[in-house]
């Protein structure tokens, strides 16, 4: 539990301290590939409390998606249609999703743990 | 979770987090571009050697001053220390200076005069503005209605009165003098103010900036005050 949130936290610390600026126009490639990341670390975290996690799909999908989302802003940015929107827009239905299932597995786990210790106490 | 997991979940992690980190920082700050030309350059550059000139220069005097010091004996040391002083207080303007310069004269335009516009004072932002463009030419002295204007002197609005070092301006008409090093800079400072915008912004007040010739021999008076001393103090002889 607490190795990934060492990571994150050595990742962030790293990106701060290392000073590393881009260009204002590669912005939007970067804040959609983050958002990316974001949506399948939280399908990754989902599929894991359902028992369906797979290595290969989430590390793929992760990689899969932030190609995809710069790809399509970058198609975007060649149309002159805000492409990156629709990923964004994609990614931000799913990233809620993620959540609230995560959320509603969550719940079901705490309120089971409840009942059993309840059940513990009157036997 | 496996420690497969674990260790891929770190990694992944670790790589969102260096992004959002880097995303952040590039919102944060984000980079200024050089968007100089190279004339833009250039001129940053002539205004730094001429920063360098002035400190030549400086310094040159200060060695003139120490040399003075150090060929004269201990009898005319006295004297060399009261000339140091005398030029001190020329250079702070507290002496009365007469040289080659230009008298100019505030007064109201012809045409408030015939519409019957009241005439008032000169405004203290006016002014500001008009010793702020002065102030681009070097080594001048001036006066503004018989004051003195140092270094030390305040252009303030006392009482909806415009005055210069405490003093009141009085209504148009006044004169500014200027003295300047020599005579050619007097010609040099006439061509600026005559090309100046400045006498716009006199206009734009109802006022008119008449810029008179060059003269050989123009005296402005000292600074009559005292400076005020408040932070240095003389040190006891013998430390």
């Amino acid at each position: 539990m607490w190795l990934p949130l060492l990571g994150l936290l050595v990742g962030i610390s790293l990106g701060l301290l290392s000073d590393i600026q881009i260009p204002q126009i590669y912005g939007n490639y970067l804040s959609i590939a983050v958002l990316a990341a974001l949506d399948t670390l939280f399908g990754g975290i989902r599929a894991h409390l359902q028992q369906v996690y797979d290595d290969k799909v989430f590390v793929s999908g992760f990689f899969f998606n932030i190609a995809l989302a710069a790809a399509l802003a970058f198609l975007g940015v060649h149309l002159g249609v805000d492409l990156y929107l629709a990923a964004v827009f994609a990614f931000g239905v799913r990233l809620f999703q993620n959540i609230a299932v995560i959320r509603r597995i969550l719940i079901v786990k705490w309120t089971e743990r409840s009942k059993v210790s309840q059940s513990n106490a009157t036997e | 979770m496996g420690k497969t997991i674990h260790w891929k979940f770190t990694v992944i992690l670790l790589i969102v987090g260096f992004m959002v980190a880097v995303q952040f920082n590039s919102m944060q700050k984000p980079e200024e571009r050089d968007t100089r030309d190279i004339w833009a350059i250039r001129h940053e550059l002539s205004t730094e050697k001429q920063y360098h000139s002035e400190l030549l220069t400086e310094i040159r005097e200060l060695d003139q001053t120490i040399s003075t010091y150090k060929s004269l004996n201990d009898t005319n040391a006295g004297k060399a220390l009261s000339e140091t002083v005398d030029n001190l207080y020329k250079q702070a303007g507290m002496t009365t200076i007469s040289g080659p310069g230009i008298i100019l004269n505030v007064r109201p335009s012809a045409e408030s005069v015939a519409f019957g516009v009241p005439i008032t004072g000169i405004s203290p932002d006016l002014l500001t503005r008009f010793v702020n463009e002065l102030n681009r030419f070097k080594g001048i002295s001036l006066e503004i209605d018989g004051k003195r204007f140092t270094t030390l002197s305040s252009i303030r609005d006392i009482n909806g009165v415009t005055s210069v070092n405490g003093l009141h301006i009085s209504t148009p008409p006044f004169t500014i003098k200027i003295i300047t090093p020599t005579m050619e800079d007097s010609e040099k400072l006439y061509n600026f103010l005559s090309a100046s915008t400045i006498r716009d912004d006199f206009y734009l007040d109802n006022l008119l900036l008449v810029i008179g010739k060059p003269e050989a021999n123009i005296e402005i008076r000292g600074y009559k005050e005292r400076f005020e001393n408040q932070f240095l103090r003389e040190i006891p002889k013998g430390e």
